[in-house]
């Protein structure tokens, strides 16, 4: 048996590592090889001397600084996200609610200045975009506070800078904008999904 | 609370965290600061370092904890990052030369001060412990970290070598190799045996 290949087989034993049939062949050459027996001795010697080493020992204090230290790391670092993510939301709704004012400003255009002749009516649905929102904002009943808020603001801001306040059967037809194209709807929804994926 | 948070899985604990639950991470960090702490003060030797390092790989795995999708443990994965990090401290610090070598005597042999040996035995054995540290430290990078994953940390090749990103074989082989340089360095400490 090759003794440089023992030397390796030892170590792995050291370590648990070894299956029966060569620690069987192990110790069938430690009985007739005196430089691996020697060779086995050290590594065992080596092995307790650096399991016996004893670490230094920290304090509990040591511990308690370290915990908080971290905590108030984290909080800070969940901040901070929090607050990249509001951001990139509203930017996000920014861009989406334009694009909702351009599908309702064409709606009340065709409602207002087209024929009334019957068309074809579609249903434009918002629920995909949405439920990206609503992912985003998880659990995190914070940022779905802000959400709301930034919505209600949006809203109010576009009624308020229009005489349509003063025109709630206006405002009640807010959703026609079934008098649309399939083509048109579907462009406007692709682009609502784009800004708010982005 | 935190006595519902003791009695909750890392699983769990992971799933809260991923949240944004900082009690649930700061008590998953718990479990394992320790075991990690002092990885890392045997690959640094040095408390500072080992500590830095240590908050820095737990905050790198909260930030990252998304893409943690739990096919290893949470310990092995905060382990592998907390090494990581380490490994390449240690390398980045070994090329800015500099290098402050901290002999902060990190370890003593805990037989060293047990009454049951002879003076001289007590002094040979404190030679001995002490001359290993040096050679255990004299190691390059990485058979240190495979010997500090395996022998101190009580590992098996498997465990250290999902840790270390490599095959359990090159562990085995580092560990042989390992042995072999520290036996060498040493053999005028080792007496007849």
């Amino acid at each position: 048996m090759n003794c440089t290949k023992i030397e390796k087989w030892l170590s792995d034993q050291i370590d648990g590592e070894l299956s029966e049939r060569k620690t069987r062949a192990i110790e069938a050459h430690l009985e007739k090889c005196a430089s691996c027996r020697s060779y086995a001795a050290s590594l065992e010697k080596i092995h307790d001397e650096a399991t016996s080493l004893e670490r230094v020992e920290v304090s509990p204090a040591f511990w308690e600084g370290f915990a908080s230290r971290l905590k108030a790391n984290l909080e800070s670092s969940r901040e901070e996200r929090k607050e990249k993510r509001a951001l990139a939301l509203s930017w996000n709704w920014v861009w989406s609610g334009a694009a909702l004012l351009a599908v309702v400003a064409v709606g009340l255009y065709l409602l207002l200045f087209q024929s009334p002749q019957p068309q074809e009516m579609y249903v434009f649905s918002l629920e995909n975009s949405l439920a990206s929102i609503y992912q985003e904002i998880g659990d995190d009943s914070e940022l779905e506070e802000l959400f709301n808020s930034i919505l209600v603001e949006s809203i109010d801001e576009y009624i308020g800078d229009s005489e349509w306040k003063e025109r709630p059967d206006l405002l009640e037809n807010l959703l026609l904008w079934e008098g649309l194209t399939e083509e048109e709807i579907e462009f406007l929804e692709s682009e609502i999904k784009k800004d708010i994926k982005s | 609370m935190k006595g519902n948070m003791e009695d909750c899985s890392d699983g769990h604990l992971v799933e809260q965290a991923k949240q944004g639950d900082v009690e649930a991470f700061a008590e998953l960090a718990r479990r394992c600061q320790e075991k990690v702490y002092y990885t890392l003060l045997a690959l640094t030797k040095n408390q500072q370092d080992a500590s830095d390092l240590a908050q820095e790989a737990f905050m790198q795995a909260f930030k990252s904890l998304k893409s943690f999708k739990q096919r290893s443990s949470f310990y092995t994965w905060i382990y592998r990052i907390a090494v990581n990090l380490t490994l390449n401290f240690l390398k980045r610090r070994k090329r800015e030369e500099g290098r402050e070598v901290l002999n902060e005597s990190h370890s003593v042999n805990k037989e060293s001060e047990d009454p049951s040996f002879s003076p001289d035995e007590r002094s040979l054995k404190k030679e001995l412990s002490e001359k290993l540290q040096e050679a255990i430290d004299s190691l390059s990078l990485p058979y240190r970290a495979s010997f500090t994953l395996v022998v101190f940390q009580g590992m098996t090749h498997g465990q250290a070598a999902r840790i270390l990103g490599c095959s359990e074989n090159t562990v085995s082989w580092r560990m042989h190799k390992a042995r072999k340089m520290l036996q060498a360095r040493l053999k005028p400490y080792l007496g007849g045996g």
